[in-house]
């Protein structure tokens, strides 16, 4: 689909980058909105949606694969067999999908093959079968393998080692398909030959003779000797004397299966046929017999078919007609290609042999490149050739007395009723006495004997075999197959008289080995007639108490303890034979009857193997139960509880299963003592068990309502736990149940309880576990405070009204806890969003004492975003109507009208200096990283301009420059550009401000390419007759002082007594300024007004006052302490000496004719300047990209030097203004500051 | 109870009388069922024993029945062919092959021992994939009317008992032998895979 619309929006890529995008969030948004709903939603429709999404991340998006898998897989837990069925169904897929999956997935996989439902591990089975063999032939491709990829291969092998033991599973089922599993596993674990006949769709599959041999991780002769085991393992499952006619019908559709893709394995299966039909399970029913016979019918058909079947073409035909079928129909299914080898079949016969023979030396030699040739075990041939060394054996014993002698020897075995079996197979002998007929009798009693371990040809191969073993180098598994053959020969030889009738005669001698069989249809004969038939004449009177006498106390105890010990340990012998669940229930009565250490045998017997054993768990804690319940009222619950509390514990100490048995005997228990209910909380306290111990609990919590909440409050407890992950999973677990409306309260009344002790003087011992009682003096502690806090701040979000609790607990508490509390809280408003309309009603009730905690509140939720009108509007009219703190404002600043800024901004600029500076961060958009600069009610300038203009009677002149400080540090926001406008408006207005000078001379330290433009401002202040505002003067003279020479010919344009006040403040100024007038053109000095020389060339005046040394003294040391590149005052004592100038006549109007004419020169005209103005601000403009490149290296210096302490910078300017201003005149409303505050201020905005 | 219906084939030679008959029930009762025929073609009764009528699979319901109308309506009518063909139409369009099917099924119930022979044939000459086992019994029935009937009510007994255990596949032995001594007569029963 991509690849389509991509070709699609071919002509124009961006379109159609922008519609993958699109796509990509909606399949992405779909699945996370399908598992949404698959949470909620009742099992068939979950398996729906689950479909659903499995299709989109596996097949239509794999790249989702990774981000759901987690999501998915979750669902293992789901209540529904058939959605974890799904989440199996899933795993095999995306293991297909994604091979390296598996490194994930198959810990999964094992663990829901352990799942308590049947179905779920059959599942499992299914897909580990699949799995295998991706899983192999992933490790096969990879050429270094990783320690996870080993790991990964060691579980599968483990599970595969796993289901080969559930061949012996009590489930029908399961043994199912355990035995197709096998089958799989024998196929994939042998090499393929050319003689195999594949399935086209399994053409691809990995198998043995793929596998190198040099892999680094994948051992070939590893894997060969496990296929074997299965192999053998599968042989063992077949003659299982109680085998169900459908296990059956299953391994003998694998066998065919085997014999036709690996006809290596030809004469095991057709031996394992005949051994079969030689001894048919005698507890199968008669239509059983018949469905069996007709599959092995079909099956030997199948296997007759196939070519390589053609050694063996006697014993399958033999097998056949004594299955009903007639010789032409054999022939018919005979392959044409191969009856003419029939006839001459004993030749190649012998010579297949001599073939395989060497085949198995290949196979051993372990040097051989490829293994083509099939490797046959030895063993087998030594097993076919027995069968017939001994039927040759036994034809000529076949004479008529013998047989009779037999027939009458049989009799006395004889059951009473004809066995099904026996009935199904009978077929009448219709050729009896001929050659054939005996031969075949011959055969079928060889069959009998090499399987029961007798006669001559077993012990003839036996004697080969060890030959051929001593000639192998490694010969370990040439002889494997008699091996088991022995092992089971106890059990066939039971069998091989089944067919006959008498097989129980042989159970008593071996009861050991001989696993009992089900439904016995014949009585039990005794056991010495087997072993002394000839004792049995004998009689004699018999008295009992002759041969006995009463036991001990002792003994009788140490009896019965034996007795019951030996019960427990026939586990695997009863287990065999089907009536484990007598053995459970008779354990159970017993151990329940008795006193003393039988229990703990016992506990400690289930304990060792709880997974298997858990049947003998739940009987013995019924019965223990049920004791209890037939003494009531009396009765009590000890033993009941011991044995419960027991197993918890057992469980609870052992180290991680995932076998859900813990919850499962919580589950069913049918009472929860206090003991065990403190065992499930220490389960819970587990890091590694706390989400399966608290679903455990949970499902508790819902499935007893009589004592739910006693479960819920162990909960509620493990929510202030002191492990992070126990308490994090008990949250989520609570917040879960928080929406079932009968737990609600319960949980918001504990949740609300644990606030409480916030307003204790100490925190409460509860705090502490409830072990120690002792009354804890211990101060609160921010540990302490958020425990009672966790689960209140998890609830806060879900139920918003809780947060009215909070505000009435904080004003209670001491500063330490309030101090807390405003640090936990973030996460949690910010949770509730600035919509909530509790959070609203609580600024707009804001109860006294918890100020704080609303102005927190605030900060939290505008901290990222603006401030919604809502928001605004409450804190607005709170402010207003109830609790005037200025302070409130500040979240919300943003979202004020510009008229409300400017009134507050006083206040504002008096709060502690770091308060101040988040004010201008907020307003000049400094803060956030983006979009909320646009969102300010005020610009940098108006900011600036606001500043100047505060009614110096709301706000001390310290406050104001303090402010205008922080907006000369903001160097990116206030530009040069910025600058100029405020000072321009400003310049203005009328009356000037205060600070007017002072902004101008900092702007121009800040940007020294701005002094034409303040000559400008200079020359139209000059115009506003500037000398009328005392500090504005001062400011002008100064700025003058720092840009001459520039600023010469602003100072000629003063009328004379100004320019005389000038020489007075700064005498220095004069001398310079006449050579710079006497460096004129005579024409040009012409158009100096005569006053004007006067004041400039009054050098022999007096200096009227006389107060400069006391005055230049401080100057001087204060310039040492703070040298700044642009003061040249330093020459100030020498040029002092000449006296200020007089004052003169004021010009109000100095030469404007002489103006024009000369406008071409030097001499600058106040108009002129003014109308220069203008255009000079605009070239300003103009020329900044230009400066900017030319200047810009120098300006980064400057930029990265200041940053760290910009405001130094600043106000080291401000200091020079003040003490050049504090010189000559030392007003006493003049705002000078103070040195030694200026760096109690400084150190502590660089604190911040 | 397992969790989801068991899917269940009825299958007898032509998927005429016995599977549409329990086809017809089982499906009244809410399972999950479908039925088919083994044979190479659809055999009907004829005027006489050795004239079947023949018809391929493709063949719909309706098409034979018409046929029938057509050939002899009162024969049809009688012998009570016209009322079977009537009641298949209603349920499905035409008959359908086993070993042309390709679904899984989780129960598959044979009409009679040869029919069996051939499902099993059939099934076990198919590819094993995904190894998911199948169950096919095989509960004898004769075919006429009244015995597709009888047939059909104990095949329909059959499946609510399987739907109703825990666990099927481990119950089923059981089951069968009770029922086989509760009707007196045997099942083959066998297992295959998909």
């Amino acid at each position: 689909m991509m690849a389509g619309e991509q070709a699609s929006g071919a002509s124009s890529q961006i379109h159609s980058n922008e519609e993958d995008k699109a796509f990509d969030m909606t399949t992405s948004e779909r699945v996370v909105d399908l598992l949404n709903q698959a949470a909620l939603i009742s099992t068939e429709e979950k398996l729906i949606v689950l479909k659903q999404v499995q299709e989109l991340v596996i097949n239509k998006d794999p790249s989702l694969l990774d981000n759901f898998l987690d999501e998915i897989i979750a669902f293992q837990t789901d209540k529904s067999i058939e959605v974890r069925k799904f989440v199996i169904g899933f795993i095999e897929e995306a293991c297909k999908r994604d091979n390296e999956l598996l490194l994930r997935l198959i810990a999964n996989l094992n663990m829901l093959m352990r799942d308590e439902s049947v179905n779920v591990v059959k599942k499992a089975i299914l897909t580990l079968t699949q799995l295998y063999k991706v899983a192999l032939q992933w490790l096969v491709r990879t050429k270094s393998v990783t320690d996870m990829q080993e790991a990964c291969w060691d579980m599968v092998t483990q599970m595969k080692g796993d289901v080969l033991a559930l061949l012996d599973s009590d489930n029908d089922g399961v043994r199912t398909h355990a035995i197709k599993f096998t089958e799989s596993l024998i196929i994939t674990l042998s090499p393929r030959t050319p003689d195999s006949d594949t399935p086209k769709k399994q053409e691809g599959d990995i198998s043995l003779d793929k596998i190198p041999k040099d892999h680094t991780y994948i051992r070939y002769d590893t894997l060969c000797e496990e296929g074997k085991t299965a192999l053998d393992q599968l042989l063992k499952f077949m003659v299982h004397p109680a085998i169900s006619s459908i296990n059956l019908t299953t391994a003998l559709g694998s066998l065919a299966t085997l014999a036709r893709q690996r006809p290596m394995f030809m004469s095991e299966v057709v031996q394992a046929y005949e051994m079969l039909h030689a001894n048919l399970p005698p507890t199968l029913a008669k239509s059983q017999v018949s469905s069996v016979r007709k599959n092995l019918k079909l099956h030997l058909v199948a296997v007759l078919k196939h070519p390589s079947s053609v050694d063996f073409h006697v014993q399958i035909s033999t097998l056949l007609q004594d299955l009903g079928m007639s010789p032409s129909e054999i022939t018919r299914c005979t392959p044409v290609a191969v009856q003419p080898r029939k006839r001459l079949h004993h030749e190649p016969y012998v010579e297949g042999k001599r073939i395989k023979m060497e085949a198995v030396e290949d196979d051993e030699d372990k040097e051989e490149p490829a293994p083509v040739v099939t490797p046959k075990p030895s063993s087998s041939i030594g097993t076919q050739s027995a069968i017939d060394l001994t039927a040759e054996f036994l034809l000529p014993l076949l004479t008529s007395d013998n047989v009779a002698n037999l027939v009458l020897i049989s009799m006395v075995y004889l059951p009473e009723v004809m066995p099904a079996s026996f009935q199904a197979t009978y077929t009448p002998v219709e050729s009896a006495g001929t050659d054939a007929q005996i031969k075949h009798l011959a055969r079928l009693m060889a069959t009998q004997m090499t399987a029961a371990g007798l006669g001559p040809g077993l012990e003839q191969c036996k004697a080969r075999d060890e030959e051929v073993k001593e000639e192998g180098a490694a010969g370990e598994s040439s002889s494997k197959d008699p091996l088991i053959i022995r092992k089971l020969s106890a059990v066939s030889l039971g069998q091989a008289i089944s067919v006959v009738g008498a097989s129980a005669a042989y159970k008593s001698p071996i009861i050991e080995e001989a696993p009992q069989i089900k439904k016995l249809p014949e009585p039990i004969l005794p056991s010495t007639q087997l072993k002394a038939p000839g004792a049995s004449g004998r009689k004699k009177v018999f008295k009992l108490a002759d041969v006995v006498q009463p036991f001990s106390e002792v003994q009788i105890e140490k009896l019965a303890n034996m007795a019951i010990k030996r019960i427990l340990y026939s586990e695997k012998a009863i287990a065999q034979t089907g009536m484990s669940h007598v053995r459970v229930k008779l354990l159970a009565r017993l151990v329940t009857q008795f006193e003393g250490t039988k229990k703990n045998d016992l506990l400690q017997f289930v304990l060792e193997d709880m997974r298997s054993r858990s049947e003998l768990a739940f009987s013995l804690l019924y019965h223990e139960y049920n004791e209890y319940l037939s003494q009531e009222p009396s009765g009590c619950l000890d033993s009941y509880e011991h044995c419960l509390f027991t197993l918890l514990s057992g469980l609870q100490e052992r180290p991680e299963q995932r076998d859900g048995l813990f919850t499962k005997i919580v589950l069913e228990a049918p009472i929860i003592t206090d003991s065990a209910l403190e065992v499930i909380q220490r389960y819970c306290e587990d890091e590694s068990r706390v989400y399966l111990g608290m679903s455990t609990l949970k499902e508790l919590i819902f499935k007893r309502p009589s004592r739910q909440y006693q479960y819920l409050n162990v909960l509620l407890n493990l929510t202030s736990h002191e492990k992070e992950k126990v308490r994090s999973t008990a949250l989520s677990f609570i917040k879960r149940m928080y929406e079932k409306e009968h737990l609600k309260d319960c949980i918001e009344k504990f949740a609300l309880t644990y606030m409480q002790f916030l307003v204790h003087p100490n925190p409460p011992s509860l705090l502490f576990g409830a072990g120690e009682d002792t009354e804890v003096a211990a101060p609160w502690t921010e540990e302490t405070v958020r425990q009672c806090l966790y689960l209140y701040l998890s609830l806060l979000p879900l139920n918003h009204r809780l947060v009215h609790e909070l505000a009435a607990v904080y004003t209670e508490a001491i500063a330490d806890i309030k101090r807390s509390v405003l640090r936990v809280i973030e996460q949690p408003i910010r949770g509730m969003g600035m919509n909530s309309p509790d959070l609203l009603l609580l600024v707009e009730n804001c109860p006294k004492g918890a100020e704080t905690l609303v102005t927190r509140c605030l900060h939290i939720l505008t901290d990222k975003v603006p401030p919604s009108p809502e928001l605004v509007e409450r804190v607005r009219d709170l402010y207003h109507k109830r609790v005037p703190d200025v302070r409130f404002l500040i979240p919300v600043i943003n979202g004020l009208e510009k008229n409300e800024v400017i009134q507050a901004l006083p206040k504002l600029i008096k709060l502690n200096p770091i308060v101040v500076k988040e004010v201008f961060n907020r307003l000049l958009g400094t803060q956030h990283s983006e979009g909320s600069s646009s969102m300010s009610p005020l610009t940098p300038g108006e900011l600036l301009i606001a500043l100047h203009n505060i009614d110096s009677s709301k706000c001390d002149m310290k406050s104001i420059i303090k402010a205008t400080n922080l907006c000369f540090g903001e160097k990116n926001v206030y530009t040069s550009e910025v600058l100029a406008v405020v000072m321009q408006q400003l310049m203005e207005q009328t009356p000037l401000p205060i600070l007017l000078m002072r902004t101008v001379i900092q702007s121009l330290t800040m940007y020294p390419r701005l002094a034409g433009f303040v000559m400008n401002i200079l020359a139209r202040l000059i115009l506003k007759q500037v000398w009328k505002y005392p500090k504005v003067w001062e400011g002008f003279v100064k700025c003058c002082q720092r840009t001459k020479p520039q600023s010469y010919n602003v100072l000629l344009q003063l009328p004379p007594p100004q320019l005389a006040s000038v020489f007075e403040r700064c005498p220095e100024m004069r001398e310079p300024l006449l050579q710079h007038v006497h460096s004129f053109t005579p024409h040009q000095q012409a158009h100096i007004p005569t006053s004007i020389m006067t004041v400039l060339e009054a050098t022999n005046r007096k200096p009227e006052p006389e107060p400069q040394p006391e005055i230049q003294h401080p100057e001087v040391m204060e310039e040492r302490e703070v040298p700044l590149p642009k003061h040249i005052s330093v020459h100030a004592p020498v040029q002092q000496a000449e006296p200020p100038a007089p004052k003169p006549i004021v010009f109000t109007e100095p030469m404007p004719p002489q103006e024009k004419h000369h406008h071409h020169h030097q001499v600058p005209s106040r108009r002129e300047v003014a109308e220069v103005a203008e255009p000079m601000e605009q070239e300003e403009t103009a020329h900044v990209p230009e400066e900017d490149t030319s200047e810009a290296p120098p300006q980064q210096m400057d930029v990265s030097e200041e940053a760290p302490q910009s405001s130094p910078v600043a106000e080291k300017a401000d200091e020079s203004m003040d003490e050049s201003t504090a010189g000559p005149a030392d007003e006493a409303e003049e705002p000078v500051e103070e040195p030694e505050e200026e760096h109690a201020e400084t150190g502590e905005s660089s604190a911040d | 109870m397992p969790p989801h219906p068991l899917r269940v084939a009825v299958v007898c030679s032509s998927n005429q009388n016995r599977s549409m008959e329990a086809h017809n029930i089982l499906s009244k009762r809410g399972f999950d069922v479908r039925s088919f025929g083994t044979g190479t073609h659809v055999k009907l009764p004829g005027p006489a024993p050795d004239k079947p009528n023949i018809y391929d699979f493709k063949t719909t319901y309706e098409q034979m029945y018409n046929d029938l109308v057509r050939k002899d309506k009162e024969l049809y009518t009688q012998n009570g062919i016209l009322h079977m063909l009537d009641r298949n139409k209603r349920i499905k369009s035409r008959p359908e092959r086993f070993q042309s099917c390709r679904d899984q099924f989780d129960l598959v119930i044979t009409c009679e021992e040869r029919v069996y022979d051939q499902v099993l044939e059939d099934l076990n000459s198919r590819e094993q994939e995904s190894f998911q086992p199948v169950h096919v019994i095989n509960v004898d029935i004769q075919d006429n009317h009244e015995e597709a009937t009888l047939g059909a009510f104990l095949i329909c007994e059959l499946c609510q008992c399987i739907q109703h255990t825990d666990d099927m596949e481990n119950e089923m032995d059981e089951l069968l032998q009770e029922f086989e001594e509760k009707s007196h007569r045997p099942f083959l029963h066998s297992v295959c895979f998909y």
